[in-house]
């Protein structure tokens, strides 16, 4: 437990919901016997083995798999030919259109590879040495071609092209010509040009940010084991087994039904494991040798092989009066899709000026693809890039008005009833609450030395809803059982645990909480989105709420008298007035005892497809101190302020906010993606692709502001994406504070700090 | 029945399913209703609000579901869904 704080209406009102249980999965993660992805064996399990490209961009003249199809111990080899032809479609919403022509060639090559890293073949052998070794016999003849990478460069009319037949979507009149340009977008209200001559102040700037990983600590895993029945099972590491199992059944053209996933504990994801690598390809080489078999990504693979968040290349101006009042904002975005379409780029659009009540905005955004892994979803998808452009402009405004950056934000905080970019008006205030959270910080006053520096930014993030599924099943002993179909991340068995033993009045610790395979409960959307401690929360209370109108019922059949005149008041049931008769309270556990006797198993299912989320605002704050002879950045202090709705778990909400703000603070300083001239990437690895460690940290001061939500039984919000929006521009914004100088590239590497400094 | 409800799309969507148009007022009471207005103005287009949107009522957003209740006089925006990490 940290020292944070909660800016709260009142968590003294429950009994669970506000308080800090032991996680109940912590034993078996600290003792080491949690079963991961790769942990799982199976009896005659083969290993796998992916081929991957050496070429950022090569055209596959042939690949012959005859080598190491003979090779002793190789029991199956798999390339794209064994898989269906999907249709090229864009099927579902804008951004998370899914298209599975492009899909199916992500899994594995078809005509070309089109990053280095790119897998082409497979191979299921008896050994992990075996099959590495028939992987290395497969050869494959490449027509090299040129590559790009940077989004700039990949814009550009004459670069090398990933797709020679793609035409720019979203723009009139439609190109004729081929382009790396997969869609532009543009969202706008208001009269923006109106807007700046209103101005006192005008600046624009131009920013890039750098592809990052989302850096879990468990790579990609999952074992496959496909029946001579055409059944298949599939144990796999994912933020959502009801998602691999779609995107795996119609990869591999199976039936839904046929398939049945579960959840292996996941070591992390933070969005990059919405995505299918593996599971498609283990199935196919189970269904090709007959046997179970694993497959798991080594560190280079995940690296190498599965997506980052987007790159970027950004213009933002941004207009405002003497007084902070911000007339307009603008801004061009573009984002690296990856290899294949589909970068954050709407989001970053939608997100860029959303905390606050700007009357003339516009944003225009681009998705381009270029020769690295294609992009994946990473914590707010979209949002903390856009943000570093737009929070950054705001700070040079305040300074060049002379107001100090919380103010300004304030000012301009957005309320309920502030138009969006996107159409809607605000519905839910706690924006201009991290603020005040942040103006009331004692640390906020703090004198800083020489070479230090302070620096503010903001974030917003959507929060997603939607659908899911929970079961609660009271157990002869009166101990309560509740399964949901969403994979714990973030702490969720403990929080779905809490809203249960709350709802129903009982102690936590009789509840046990688990995560349910696809055979074993109703459908789940991925953990993502921030929709869990929301949406299925919501589930797990309506479940919870059915089981006790069943509990009044069997105390009704046990005292003989009308279901309506029982109560379930603090996990008993009780007569519902003196009319009803003098009975005793029964609890939870002497009404479980007579479950046979007044209609058997006490069990319920609800599901919810849930709406109504509130979206996540941040503020925060960073002291940093700027080496002027290595260009080192030392964060000295990082306060971040979170509208959390309520805290269900108030420790594990610290550590979604403390977790994000360290995401936030290697991608602001160190973490990029470094290739050599062959479009192949040098630092694969954590000893040089560089996440913070803990000693390159302050404690982070995680400040729960709580702005219940009505929508949710108890008022929570998502918290696991918003955090980690704001640290990029908060950093930016600090260096610039102790230096004078503006950083406008990700990351702020101590090379770039110290050339800033010299210039 | 009594107010219309406004019913608003982006405009980028509107340049696709509704010739430009982005607002229309029409009676409703449930997203059921909308929807099907909406279809019958623009044959198709219930599916494609189905796949392809949330829907912000008053603000609120919601993932479409039929029985979601409209109040008298509500904004309903349309607007693409949103992924998240």
């Amino acid at each position: 437990m940290n020292d944070s704080t909660i800016v709260s209406d009142s968590v003294k009102r429950f009994k669970w919901v506000g308080t800090r249980p032991i996680r109940p999965d912590g034993v078996p993660k600290v003792t080491g016997r949690a079963l991961y992805g790769a942990d799982l064996k199976l009896p005659g399990m083969l290993y796998g083995k992916v081929l991957r490209s050496p070429h950022a961009h090569a055209r596959i003249k042939s690949i012959d798999t005859s080598a190491a199809e003979k090779l002793p111990g190789v029991k199956a080899v798999m390339t794209a030919a064994d898989l269906p032809q999907q249709k090229f479609d864009y099927i579902g919403p804008e951004r998370v259109a899914q298209n599975f022509w492009h899909i199916t060639r992500n899994i594995m090559a078809r005509e070309k590879v089109l990053y280095e890293g790119h897998a082409l073949a497979a191979v299921a052998a008896t050994s992990a040495s075996i099959a590495e070794e028939a992987a290395a016999l497969i050869k494959v003849d490449y027509e090299v071609l040129p590559h790009v990478i940077d989004v700039d460069e990949a814009m550009a009319p004459d670069a090398p092209l990933l797709f020679e037949d793609m035409i720019p979507r979203g723009i009139e009149p439609t190109p004729t010509k081929a382009s790396n340009i997969s869609k532009r977008l543009e969202f706008a209200v208001g009269d923006v040009e109106a807007g700046f001559k209103e101005a006192d102040v005008v600046i624009e700037k131009e920013f890039k940010t750098a592809a990052v990983h989302q850096a879990y600590i468990e790579p990609h895993a999952c074992v496959a084991k496909y029946e001579a029945d055409g059944q298949c099972e599939i144990w796999s590491s994912s933020q959502g087994h009801f998602a691999m199992r779609a995107l795996t059944a119609q990869i591999i053209g199976a039936k839904i039904a046929d398939l049945r996933v579960t959840p292996a504990e996941i070591g992390g994801g933070f969005g990059g494991k919405t995505v299918a690598y593996l599971e498609p390809v283990a199935a196919t080489l189970s269904r090709k040798s007959g046997l179970p078999v694993r497959l798991q990504m080594t560190r280079e693979d995940t690296f190498r092989g599965s997506g980052p968040t987007s790159g970027s290349s950004m213009w933002v101006k941004i207009g405002v009066k003497k007084d902070g009042t911000i007339v307009a904002a603008d801004g061009i975005f573009k984002f690296q899709a990856g290899a294949f379409p589909g970068s954050p780029v709407m989001n970053g659009c939608l997100c860029a000026y959303a905390p606050y009540d700007i009357q003339n905005q516009r944003a225009v955004g681009y998705d381009v693809v270029s020769n690295r892994p294609k992009a994946a979803a990473y914590r707010a998808p979209g949002s903390p890039i856009s943000a570093f452009a737009v929070e950054s402009v705001i700070d040079m405004c305040a300074a060049a008005i002379g107001m100090d950056p919380l103010e300004i934000r304030a000012k301009n905080a957005c309320h309920i009833g502030t138009p969006t970019i996107f159409g809607p008006k605000h519905a839910h205030a706690g924006y201009a609450e991290t603020v005040q959270a942040l103006m009331d910080h004692p640390a906020y006053q703090v004198k800083l030395g020489p070479n230090q520096g302070r620096g503010v930014a903001s974030g917003y993030w959507f929060n997603g809803a939607g659908e899911s599924s929970a079961t609660m099943q009271v157990n002869a002993d009166g101990t309560v059982l509740v399964a949901t179909g969403s994979p714990d991340i973030g702490g969720s068995r403990a929080s779905m645990a809490i809203m249960a033993a709350e709802t129903l009045g009982v102690d936590y610790n009789n509840v046990r909480a688990i995560v349910a395979d696809t055979g074993n409960i109703g459908y789940t959307h991925v953990t993502g989105g921030s929709r869990v401690t929301f949406a299925t929360g919501m589930a797990v209370v309506n479940a919870t709420k059915i089981v006790i109108k069943d509990l009044c019922r069997r105390a009704a059949v046990i005292w003989d008298v009308d279901p309506e005149g029982v109560i379930w008041e603090d996990g008993y049931a009780k007569p519902a007035g003196l009319n009803v008769g003098d009975f005793k309270p029964l609890s939870l556990r002497e009404i479980a005892a007579k479950a046979a006797a007044t209609g058997g198993p006490i069990t319920a299912s609800a599901g919810v497809n849930a709406g109504g989320q509130a979206p996540g605002f941040t503020t925060q704050f960073c002291d940093v101190e700027v080496d002027p002879e290595t260009g080192k950045v030392t964060i000295l202090r990082f306060v971040a302020a979170q509208d959390v709705g309520r805290a269900i778990h108030p420790s594990y909400v610290e550590g979604q906010i403390q977790g994000g703000v360290v995401q936030g603070i290697g991608w602001a300083l160190n973490e990029e993606y470094i290739y050599n001239s062959k479009g192949q990437l040098d630092n694969a690895g954590f000893l040089d692709y560089r996440c913070p460690v803990a000693s390159d940290l302050p404690m982070i001061d995680a400040v729960l502001v709580e702005v219940p939500n009505p929508a949710h039984p108890y008022g929570a919000k998502g918290v696991g994406e918003v955090n980690i929006c704001a640290p990029m521009a908060a950093i930016a914004n600090a260096i610039a504070a102790a230096t004078g100088k503006r950083m406008t590239e990700l990351p702020m590497s101590p090379p770039r700090v110290l050339a800033a400094l010299s210039a | 029945m009594g107010e219309p409800v406004r019913v608003v799309f982006t405009t980028g969507f509107s340049r696709r399913y509704t010739g430009g148009v982005r607002e229309f007022e029409i009676e409703a009471r449930n997203l059921r209703h909308v929807i099907r207005e909406m279809d019958v103005m623009f044959p198709g287009l219930a599916n494609t609000l189905e796949e392809e949107t949330t829907v912000a009522i008053d603000g609120e957003l919601y993932e479409i579901d039929f029985t979601q209740p409209v109040k008298e006089g509500a904004e309903i925006f349309f607007i693409p869904k949103i992924e998240g990490g």
